[in-house]
């Protein structure tokens, strides 16, 4: 007990330590999430008003966003296959950091989700036994089932791995090994869970057709490798944490399969949507060509769509694949890309036209974008701390004492 | 469930209905003293807020606490609108399935039935829902992409085209029901899809679930002139809501449960609207069924509406 | 069950009627109209204490019926859409008694019943509102059912419903504004059939 509270009271030290640009790399992010959290305050006391949606239009940025993170969360599992099932010890070295971010990814989510309820503080008729719980019936009930374990098991399994080589153990396979197993299928279960979450709505035909669950995971394991990319670098650049190139590499043919999938979907998508127009095709055709004169989303998803063109070439043509310039290019393309084509070019136009008919178009608020920005800066805040300690941990610069005396009689600590 | 969560859920709920009568005695007590002036903080006592924060779902709660809950919407509302009102909750009756026909060959377009439903059902003034959409429709055709739903003209009917009334169906396997995530939308016996104001958390899902567009949100405090207020209200009905949650049309659970008319079909002036019940069959909604040419709309979705269109 | 003041022919409700229970009127040989088979029982909303100058004896019991056709004076100014010019007053008014009307077999009808005046040629829409699919219901969904007469709705000199400003549109939502779409009218199929048949020419 005494040590894993040392731990803990060490890894806050580790946290709050550090050179000049990690203070102000998290004051700012601090700022920021300070902004967004008095925003917040406001929407609390006006309602949600105070955002851009409406009857017409009622889910919008944050659920967007939270779609789009999901995803993200779920590309961990792209590290994880490879460390543990493959024993890559490249990768193993920072499967923790996929991890952490598999955390950060998740608490935004969930984050974007309460933000959007009308009710907040009614959250706790979620809770099974106390409130009612509407499972299995609703999806969005699975949704919290799959997500609140999704991010136990990430925090739990580096929780204990960092915690076992904090006081000099080997981490025991044979403890986390199951757990790994299931956090791999958890991992495709979230974000299916998510794509049908939307898919499951007969009365928005955007949304309902099964190709959607393909869709978000094949866009999901473009834009999470594409982050985990450039977070690496970022990394081997600010910290003395060494970053093999091997897992770079790997990670970018990954990311080349997965964007020519995405982009082989989006054009399915397109073709079966178009060839013969139908009432099915309405919301993509205001997506894409825009309807009676409203084509707010229009340039929007032509630009995603190009970016997500310029990294597919970029990654398929080998050479280029390899200048770390060209691929970094292309990661923050397809980044950007799949945010813009997963978030709003899929939320939105679900909602455009109505199911009777009416287009009414949806332009976020500057208090929804504060409040995202916020969301996004306590994302990156836990991952930066979470990260901090993983290296520390790692790279052996935290440590447990040497074990006391009254330590060694209690083994269990 | 398992009998052992069902247990520890049981004793739970023990628990806390003791706690919850100590308190509404206490609340009774803070009732009493409402003779006097309200204070300035508007008078809900903090005792008052937690039995409103910790209300049950409605089909879990048991007599006596559904009073407690009605009697404190009572207070609510004389607190913010200082308006007396009625509140019940009138239980369905037996061998009773409502059902809805409209003729659209007789509706004229007039939004008569819009306006009686916000003044029977208190919707807010300001917030401008409503739970029926009048749709104009080009004639020859029954696409809704081409539905006007703002027509201004200075008189209807406009030549060429005719009017498509919509609300929510009440469908008999209703998608919202499904979706929401706390079960705080159900239907009830009597064929009415309910909310219980008090248990949504505002999550909006089922309003992307609904495929004819009726369900709606409290985006902000829905504002009500007092002396508008209808004051006879039902806990699953019209009663005044709260920010944050959804709403839709209940056909008129206030009126129609006791034997009434939804306000909307009482106001149709073409008699366009005909309401019953679907188990009677010398009712009058049955004879449509049974006789005339009834559609329904998107009936492909599966969701088995309540609610018929019909023609002469 | 109908109050039924006077029938009509069995013959214009042949296959609607139920006149098997009912015996024929042995005075006039007619069979009264009784209802429909199997329609629920309801009563029709009086009318007569609505009219303006009735009793109509008021006047006319000093006037001497006069069936020829002529330019109608004040009060009773009508013009006769109904029927587009093809009915005089005495197709439906009983020539020689002023407070009743009369059904197509002749015999008189209470202006409370006027509906049997109608049915007697809309027959088909007579079946619908007595079986409530046209018409409105006065009181509620499950008491006795009161329905509406006909002639509280139409005018019967002139009973198409004359159009009228429909109520304020819907809004959208506090703090948000409404842009109009450009409605460009999507051709309907044969005026697309005519442009292209144009273009061939050309
Ligand atoms: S908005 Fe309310 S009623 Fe609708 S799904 Fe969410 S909790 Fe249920």
């Amino acid at each position: 007990m005494q040590s894993l509270f040392r731990f803990l009271l060490d890894g806050a030290r580790e946290a709050l330590r550090g050179g000049s640009m990690y203070r102000l790399w998290c004051i700012g992010l601090l700022v920021v999430a300070a902004f967004g959290t008095l925003q917040y305050i406001e929407q609390l006391r006006h309602g949600l008003m105070v955002t851009g949606m409406s009857d017409q239009v009622s889910w919008g940025f944050y659920i967007a966003n939270f779609a789009f993170l999901v995803g993200i969360a779920a590309a961990a599992v792209l590290l994880v296959i490879p460390a543990y099932a493959f024993h890559r010890s490249d990768v193993k070295e920072v499967v923790l950091l996929g991890e952490g971010m598999a955390v950060a990814a998740v608490t935004m989510a969930i984050l974007f989700v309460i933000v959007d309820l009308g009710r907040p503080d009614r959250l706790w008729h979620m809770i099974p036994y106390i409130g009612r719980f509407n499972f299995p019936g609703s999806l969005l009930a699975w949704d919290v089932v799959v997500l609140n374990v999704y991010l136990l098991l990430n925090l739990c399994i580096p929780f204990y791995i960092l915690y076992s080589r904090y006081r000099g153990h080997a981490p025991s396979t044979r403890a986390y090994f199951p757990f790994v197993v299931l956090a791999m299928f958890w991992a495709i279960s979230i974000h299916a869970v998510t794509a049908f979450l939307f898919s499951a709505n007969s009365g928005r035909p955007f949304w309902h057709t099964s190709l959607l669950a393909p869709r978000f995971i094949a866009s999901a394991f473009a834009s999470g490798p594409a982050l985990i990319i450039l977070t690496l670098q970022v990394l081997r650049r600010v910290t003395a944490y060494p970053v093999k190139q091997s897992v770079i590499d790997m990670l970018a043919v990954i990311m080349m399969i997965a964007m020519q999938i995405n982009v082989f979907f989006v054009i399915a998508e397109l073709f079966t949507d178009f060839y013969n127009e139908g009432a099915h095709a309405a919301s993509i055709h205001y997506l894409f060509l825009g309807m009676h004169g409203f084509d707010a989303l229009r340039n929007w998803i032509w630009i995603a769509l190009l970016m997500n063109l310029v990294a597919m070439v970029i990654l398929t043509v080998n050479p280029w694949r390899r200048e770390m310039r060209l691929l970094n290019l292309a990661c923050v393309l397809g980044f950007v890309g799949i945010w813009i084509e997963k978030g709003m070019g899929l939320v939105i136009p679900g909602y455009i036209p109505t199911p009777l008919g009416e287009i009414f178009e949806y332009f976020p608020t500057g208090t929804e974008f504060a409040i995202a920005l916020a969301i996004w800066a306590i994302g990156l805040l836990m991952f930066t701390v979470m990260a901090k300690v993983a290296i520390a941990v790692e790279t052996g610069r935290m440590r447990a004492p040497p074990p006391s005396h009254d330590l060694a009689v209690n083994p269990e600590g | 469930m398992s009998n052992d969560s069902q247990k520890a859920g049981d004793k739970f709920d023990q628990a806390r209905r003791g706690f919850l009568e100590k308190l509404g005695k206490a609340a009774a007590g803070a009732g009493a003293a409402s003779a006097l002036p309200a204070p300035a903080w508007g008078g809900a006592s903090f005792l008052e807020a937690f039995g409103d924060m910790f209300n049950k779902q409605y089909k879990k709660m048991t007599r006596k606490e559904i009073d407690a809950a009605l009697s404190r919407i009572r207070r609510r509302a004389l607190r913010q609108y200082g308006v007396e009102i009625d509140c019940d909750d009138t239980p369905p009756q037996e061998n009773v399935v409502f059902g809805y026909a409209i003729n659209i060959s007789t509706c004229q377009g007039y939004r008569d039935c819009v306006h009686a439903c916000v003044k029977e059902n208190n919707l807010g003034r300001d917030s401008q829902v409503e739970y029926i959409r009048v749709l104009e429709m080009d004639q020859g055709t029954r696409n809704l992409e081409e539905a006007d739903h703002y027509y201004d003209p200075d008189t209807v009917p406009v030549e060429g085209k005719y009017y498509l009334p919509v609300q929510c169906m009440q469908c008999d396997d209703p998608p919202c029901v499904k979706a929401c995530p706390v079960e705080a939308t159900w239907m009830e016996p009597d064929g009415i899809v309910v909310i219980d104001y008090d248990w949504c958390i505002g999550c909006r899902y089922c309003m992307a679930a609904c495929p004819y567009w009726a369900r709606h949100f409290n985006w902000s405090q829905p504002k009500l002139p007092p002396e508008e207020i209808n004051t006879k209200t039902h806990y699953l009905g019209n009663r005044p809501r709260p920010r944050g949650v959804v709403e839709k049309c209940h056909f008129c659970i206030q009126r129609t449960r006791e034997g009434g008319q939804p306000a909307c079909m009482e106001a149709c002036p073409t008699g366009a609207r005909v309401f019953g019940n679907l188990l009677d069959p010398d009712s009058e909604i049955r004879y449509i069924l049974e006789n005339k040419t009834v559609f329904r709309l998107k009936e492909d979705l599966g969701t088995e509406p309540k609610l018929w269109y019909y023609t002469d | 069950m109908i109050r039924t003041v006077a029938g009509l022919t069995a013959l214009t409700f042949a296959a609607l009627a139920v006149p098997p229970v009912t015996a024929a009127d042995e005075e006039t040989g007619f069979t009264p109209f009784t209802g429909y088979a199997a329609a629920s029982e309801f009563s029709v909303v009086p009318r007569q204490g609505e009219l303006v100058f009735f009793p109509c004896s008021q006047c006319h019991e000093f006037m001497e019926p006069d069936a020829t056709i002529r330019e109608l004076m004040s009060p009773h100014e009508v013009e006769f859409k109904h029927g587009q010019g093809r009915f005089w007053c005495y197709a439906c008014h009983k020539l020689d008694n002023r407070e009743q009307l009369v059904a197509v077999n002749g015999e008189p009808v209470s202006f409370d019943d006027s509906h049997l005046v109608c049915g007697g040629c809309h027959g088909l829409r007579h079946k619908d509102w007595a079986f409530g699919a046209h018409g409105k219901r006065q009181t509620s969904w499950t008491e006795d059912r009161v329905i509406y007469n006909c002639t509280h709705c139409h005018d019967a000199h002139d009973p198409v419903i004359k159009p009228r400003e429909p109520m304020a549109g819907p809004g959208v939502r506090t703090g948000l504004e409404r842009v109009a779409p450009e409605r460009h009218e999507k051709p309907k199929v044969w005026q697309r059939r005519d442009s292209q048949e144009q273009k061939h020419e050309q």
